[in-house]
């Protein structure tokens, strides 16, 4: 046990190849996790990690498109329902509209008629009334002439006298 | 050994200085481990902290029993 | 198992061949005198690098987007690491700088450790002083740069060493400690602590299969059943070296990483 005693405590001496050896292999061991061998696996990492969230970006993608299809379905649907609905109120007042136009275009017509056939009567009575008023006129002085004889061939006598007649008959009337 | 000698110890003294050297950090160690378990087990939360805390403690007791192997060698 | 490590050793008549530590300090074997000397140990060493290189390189080199089962278990390796060791104590935001360094310390102490329960090496390739000791001087430098740059060297000092909530007299022992704590006892406390397993590791295993040959071969009596029994003994040791072998790479790696962590400001 002589051996224990003297080289127990060289165990905890390091030699000079020892502290050689140890750190060239240092050196190359984390030479070689530090650049080749973690690089290496986070890039495939990495590259998986990518790869997974791609897939499930996908897939939102997808849903989110039919999801915005559904909607835009949908919103068409209840637009095309409204439209309809929007028709139909607009025939519907379209066709009020077009009925009190006929009313109103028919009633107006029917007045335009009813006026223009009163003024045609008036102006026709008026006429009446002045040809009549000649008439009578002519008329009575000639009868009046043949009831009181040739004196009253003179135009002015005769026309003062056809005047004053008339007068009377307008007086009479009133 | 000659024929006179019935019965030898031969070997070192420091081997068992060494035994006794490991008793207190083998029950230090073991309460380090054994009260970090049962802190964990109250608080699962803290577990990570309780663990790092628990390294710390382990490697300042480990010393000692460390010391007691150098120990040995130095004064062989 | 373990002829190649007892071949070179004379066995005594008078009982089995203890193995000493005259083990961790072999000859030299190759360019011996030189500072580029090869001893048996070191020879291991190199030999497990080429093969770990060899290895993680083809995987690396040929990791593809959907990986096969080798692949798989490799990535296993690399997440266990960062999301257990490092993120598990620093979170990701800090942890994201380290993970290179804690995986590579990770992967090389558990392939060199696990040297020791590879026949024909059968000594781990950590097993001298100064492999552990890289190590964890490059932890030192890590977290002493880590806290100069994130709160400045005297800050960090004053906060390591002055605990918060102390009493005073209590201080005139915690600042000592605390000091020598953050300058000597971390680094070295790594480096002994993984040295010392492996050499603890190799002549418990060494002991038992030394052991089993002398009461098996050498000493034909009654005493062969206790050769069978320091056999399975023997036996169980090795797998339960291969679980050291994980154990002390996962202790390395985590306490670097909560040593890098203390760096921090308190958050």
């Amino acid at each position: 046990m002589e051996t224990l005693a003297e080289s127990g405590i060289m165990l905890f001496v390091p030699k000079v190849y020892d502290i050689v050896w140890s750190a060239i292999i240092l050196v190359i061991v984390a030479l070689f996790f530090y650049k080749f061998f973690l690089p290496k696996f986070q890039a495939v990492f990495d590259e998986r990690a990518a790869k997974i969230e791609g897939g499930i970006a996908k897939a939102e993608q997808a849903q989110k498109d039919a999801d915005e299809a559904k909607a835009k379905y949908e919103a068409q649907l209840s637009n095309a329902r409204v439209e309809a609905s929007k028709i139909r109120d607009d025939a519907r007042a379209e066709a009020s509209h077009i009925v009190a136009d006929a009313r109103s275009r028919a009633e107006a017509d029917a007045n335009q008629i009813t006026a223009s056939a009163q003024r045609a009567i008036a102006s026709q009575q008026q006429q009446a009334l002045v040809s009549l008023k000649g008439e009578v006129g002519a008329l009575a002085t000639a009868l009046a002439g043949k009831i009181l004889g040739s004196e009253l061939q003179d135009e002015k006598v005769q026309s003062s006298m056809i005047d004053q007649l008339i007068d009377g008959m307008d007086s009479d009337k009133q | 050994m000659d024929i006179i000698t019935l019965a030898e110890v031969s070997g070192n003294l420091s081997a068992i200085g060494y035994g006794l050297a490991a008793i207190g950090p083998g029950i230090g160690v073991g309460i380090v481990f054994g009260k970090a378990i049962e802190s964990t087990a109250r608080q699962p939360e803290l577990g990570g902290k309780i663990q790092t805390l628990m390294w710390i403690g382990f490697g300042l007791i480990e010393f000692l029993a460390l010391l007691g192997i150098v120990a040995g060698f130095i004064f062989a | 198992m373990h002829e190649t490590l007892l071949s070179g050793l004379t066995l005594a008549a008078n009982g089995p061949e203890i193995p000493t530590v005259d083990e961790f300090l072999p000859p030299e074997i190759l360019f011996a005198g030189t500072p580029f000397a090869i001893n048996r140990i070191i020879l291991v060493r190199l030999v497990m690098v080429v093969i770990m290189l060899a290895v993680l390189g083809v995987s690396a080199a040929k990791a593809k987007l959907i990986p096969s089962r080798w692949q798989g278990f490799i990535e296993w390796g690399i997440e266990y690491v960062r999301d257990k060791i490092v993120y598990e104590v620093m979170g990701e935001t800090r942890g994201k700088r380290y993970v290179p360094m804690i995986t590579t310390l990770f992967f090389t102490i558990l392939m060199f450790n696990i040297c020791g329960i590879i026949p024909g090496m059968n000594i781990a390739a950590t097993a001298t002083i100064m492999m552990p000791l890289a190590f964890a001087l490059w932890t030192f430098v890590q977290y002493w740069r880590t806290a100069c740059r994130e709160q400045g060297f005297f800050t960090y000092l004053k906060k390591e060493c002055i605990p918060q909530g102390v009493p005073a007299p209590v201080l005139i022992i915690a600042i000592p400690i605390q000091l020598l704590d953050v300058v000597v006892i971390r680094p070295v406390s790594l480096t002994v602590r993984l040295f010392a397993n492996m050499l603890a590791g190799h002549i418990i295993v060494a002991l038992c299969f030394s052991a089993t040959q002398f009461f098996l071969i050498e000493a034909h009596n009654w005493m062969a059943a206790f050769g069978a029994a320091t056999f399975v003994f023997g036996f169980i040791m090795t797998l339960f070296e291969g679980f050291v072998a994980y154990l002390q790479a996962f202790i390395f790696a985590t306490l670097s990483t909560v040593y890098i962590n203390l760096s921090y400001p308190e958050d």
